[in-house]
């Protein structure tokens, strides 16, 4: 340990002390994305004055994770371990407070209790609970227990330890660390990180630059989210241990413009970071400088492609190039570069503290160590959690997650983003590790995976995915933007009843052109509707040879109807409808006086109807959604 | 205008600070104008082109004033599995517009938005910013009709739908506190 971070690490400990072994109970609140969309903020403004009446001490935190009981409170007491609760809605502040801070927190918070994540006498604890049980968590170990807004308490609890070890090695000896513990890709490649730092380390200087890709653009994935603002300094770390590997000096941060809360802490942090001397200058006087800065996206999808992402940062349109030069050869402002994703830097500081073989007693050969998913759709409990890497995915999805809520059955999975593909519920056994899904032509990509169940329509999703490849395509090359609109047109007619044998031949043609794009968007695009082909066969078929939706989402194959005319709710569903195409017919040979009181038949005028389903939750029992194509068969 | 070109002036002079250029256009102006291309493009010592190509390319930056109330709609796939698709065809019949556009008097907006991961909320629109889910469709109608009237779905007395406040970064977490502007910071972190 150098003296100067010696120096740093015992403010640190003095500033966090209070904090992390407090005398009087301490309040922390879960202040993300998520659970601010729960209404924690107005928690967290609830709070302070039961809070002061009580004598305990409120805190700011990451999230721990448990994204479906949002908002997380936990009380930590002298006499008692930390005790997680949710959720608790902001008017419940102080009834909570002191039902937690009693003389029975199990009896009188019963209502809020989830576990003790450190142990606590006669309270379950959180390790038994099926969502943490399983779970492995490095990267997430002090997420939800440190205020990720204070630098203090990331060094109390180890932050840049690892860096002040890195300065003082050999950069070929931290490159051969991370090959060692065979840290991949994160964004979901896979490709050896240490390979990768090998490859700058190796290109010519002065000038080399490290990007971090934060632009998380696969919907239901918010590992990075997670990261950034829970524990923003372990990516501060990674990044700048990683610079020392390689001989880079300077580092882009580049984070979509979605993430405003991971952006202003990241911000934050480097402020932080940069006043207390961990980054900038000579960091721990060992003559190394690093410094970084954070671009902020603006809502392109495909800059989360590396040479896309380089462009971004240039200032150009985010279009991804054709490699090679790869970015190790030309990257950022064509000098040499390397791109990672948060998660892996975020690895880093943990392999250089713990070493390759601590990190290999996770995982699998193809893939050691832990990762992060974040699960979500039909799930009975969704958030994020870090497990090993060959944990089944039955056990994330089905233990861990609850399944489908309801009773629902598991239909499929989508995992990997809009360019992943589609699953079959039957391969819910699948290990999670790179190999068995590649073989299953799909991508185990960068951990979000999607559960959904028989109510979702295959069909729809595909087309759901292939409209959002087409739109958030470059438009460089005409098979990539081209390709994709030619297979979003076969789909949607597929779901108008217009369907053809011919169409499976066409989306197979449309595919093989696809692969010839230049980048990966293009070459991935139809890996959904491949899964659709492959695995849902069934349901494609029903659709094209029966004109039937299944799932009873497509517009063009369903209609709706009104079974019974006596009740009383059509007419509450008829003043709801956004186009009023449900009215009464016109009663024959009424005078026009007697028009109010004309009671014809309630009709829904098809041509109008947008199937929005809003009429069908006010009268369930009156309307129905039927197959458009049987119903008129069975009427003839 | 003239605030936005002042703070455009702190700006170092060179493409690569393009994004925070036009980033720091949106929050001045509420959109990117033909004038600020124009501004942008001389202190960064580029071409108008050279503006305009990222400008239009990201689906971040708008090209048109917006709209006094802005329906943002969650496109993402936790939504559509759970209706998404029809709470935007109820938005769409209930304004009168499309998916990208502005009622013709510019009140109303209904516009696509990317999956920020609040999936529990999902299906979800979000309202000047805030997370409004779960939606269920008679929701979404009442939902709209009530904006069409200019009500503030948060002065609503009775609350029907869970309302959350999303995370703003307001110019001052963004640009540094010497460029704070009087946007509201709701659930901004301090």
């Amino acid at each position: 340990m150098s003296s100067a971070y010696e120096e740093i690490r015992e403010a640190a400990e003095l500033a966090a002390a209070p904090r992390r072994s407090p005398t009087r109970p301490l309040v922390r609140v879960d202040l993300s994305t998520s659970s601010v969309a729960a209404e924690a903020d107005r928690l967290w403004e609830a709070l302070p004055a039961p809070a002061a009446e009580l004598d305990v001490d409120l805190m700011r935190v990451g999230t721990l994770g448990l994204s479906w009981l949002e908002p997380v409170v936990e009380v930590e007491r002298p006499d008692m371990g930390a005790v997680v609760y949710g959720p608790v809605r902001p008017e419940q502040a102080s009834e909570f407070l002191a039902a937690a801070l009693g003389d029975n927190p199990t009896e009188q918070a019963a209502q809020w209790l989830i576990g003790a994540r450190t142990p606590a006498p006669g309270i379950p604890a959180l390790s038994d609970h099926p969502f943490w049980g399983p779970q492995e968590r490095r990267l997430m170990q002090w997420m939800g227990v440190i205020d990720p807004e204070s630098i203090d308490e990331a060094i109390a609890v180890g932050a840049y330890e690892a860096l002040d070890h890195a300065v003082g090695m050999d950069p070929m000896a931290i490159c051969d660390l991370v090959l060692a513990a065979g840290v991949g890709g994160r964004g979901g490649g896979g490709f050896p990180a240490g390979q990768k730092w090998k490859f700058l380390l190796g290109a010519p200087g002065p000038t080399k630059y490290l990007v971090c890709n934060a632009d998380e653009g696969d919907p239901g994935a918010f590992v990075n989210r997670v990261l950034m603002e829970s524990d923003p300094h372990l990516v501060i770390e990674g990044m700048a241990i990683a610079g020392k590997a390689t001989g880079a000096d300077y580092g882009f941060i580049y984070i979509r413009d979605e993430y405003p809360l991971s952006i202003a802490r990241m911000e934050l942090a480097l402020e932080q970071a940069r006043a207390r001397g961990v980054i900038g200058q000579d960091i721990f006087g060992s003559g190394f400088d690093f410094d970084l800065e954070i671009t902020r996206g603006a809502g392109s999808y495909v800059c989360g492609e590396e040479t896309g992402l380089i462009a971004s940062v240039e200032g150009l349109r985010g279009m991804p190039k054709i490699r090679p030069p790869f970015p190790a050869q030309k990257g950022v402002f064509s000098e040499p570069s390397n791109v990672n994703n948060t998660e892996t830097y975020a690895n880093v500081p943990l392999i250089v503290r713990n070493g390759a073989a601590w990190y290999r007693q996770h995982g699998t050969e193809s893939d050691p160590g832990t990762k992060m998913f974040s699960i979500s759709g039909a799930l009975e409990r969704p958030g994020i959690l870090e497990v090993p890497f060959g944990m089944g995915m039955d056990e994330l999805l089905l233990g861990c997650g609850g399944g489908p809520p309801d009773g629902h059955t598991p239909k499929g999975i989508q995992p990997g983003g809009p360019l992943g593909g589609l699953l079959p519920a039957s391969d819910l056994g699948l290990k999670l590790e790179r190999p068995p899904f590649t073989e299953r032509g799909v991508l185990l990509g960068s951990g979000g995976l999607i559960l959904f169940d028989e109510r979702a329509s295959a069909v729809d999703l595909t087309k759901y995915f292939s409209e959002f490849c087409e739109d958030e395509s470059c438009g460089r090359c005409t098979t990539c933007h081209g390709g994709s609109q030619r297979l979003v047109e076969v789909l949607e007619r597929i779901m108008h009843g217009d369907g053809r044998q011919e169409d499976l031949e066409r989306i197979g043609a449309i595919d093989k052109t696809l692969q010839n794009a230049n980048c990966l968007h293009g070459q991935f695009t139809p890996y959904a509707v491949r899964g659709l082909v492959n695995y849902f066969r069934d349901e494609l078929d029903v659709h094209i040879e029966e004109k039937r939706d299944p799932a009873r989402v497509a517009p063009g194959l369903t209609r709706y109807l009104i079974t019974d005319q006596s009740d009383p709710a059509l007419e509450e569903a008829a003043a709801l409808c956004p186009t009023s195409c449900i009215a009464r017919a016109p009663v024959e040979g009424a005078e026009d006086d007697d028009a109010s009181e004309a009671q014809g038949d309630w009709r829904i005028h098809e041509p109008s109807c947008i199937h929005c389903d809003a009429c069908r939750e006010i009268a369930p029992d009156a309307i129905r959604v039927e197959d458009r194509f049987l119903t008129m068969l069975s009427v003839v | 205008m003239e605030r936005f070109a002042g703070l455009l002036q702190q700006l170092p002079r060179h493409q690569g600070q393009m994004l925070r250029a036009l980033h720091l256009a949106q929050a001045e102006l509420g959109w990117i104008s033909r004038d600020a291309i124009r501004l942008i493009a001389r202190h960064l010592r580029v071409t108008e082109a050279q503006v305009y190509g990222p400008a239009t390319f990201y689906a971040e930056f708008r090209h048109s004033p917006p709209p006094k109330t802005l329906v943002t709609w969650c496109s993402g796939p936790s939504c559509r599995v759970v209706g998404g698709d029809r709470v935007r065809r109820i938005f769409e019949a209930e304004f009168g517009c499309r998916l990208g556009e502005n009622t013709p008097d510019d009140e109303l907006g209904l516009w696509l938005g990317q999956c920020n991961g609040t999936c529990e909320k999902a299906p979800m629109v979000w309202v000047n910013g805030r997370v409004i889910g779960p939606l269920s469709m008679v929701e979404s109608v009442k939902l709209a009709r009530r904006l069409k009237q200019g009500e503030d779905p948060l002065t609503w007395p009775e609350r029907p739908i869970k309302i959350a406040p999303a995370t703003f970064v307001d110019a001052e977490t963004t640009y540094g506190s010497e460029h704070a502007h009087d946007s509201t910071s709701d659930g901004a972190v301090s």
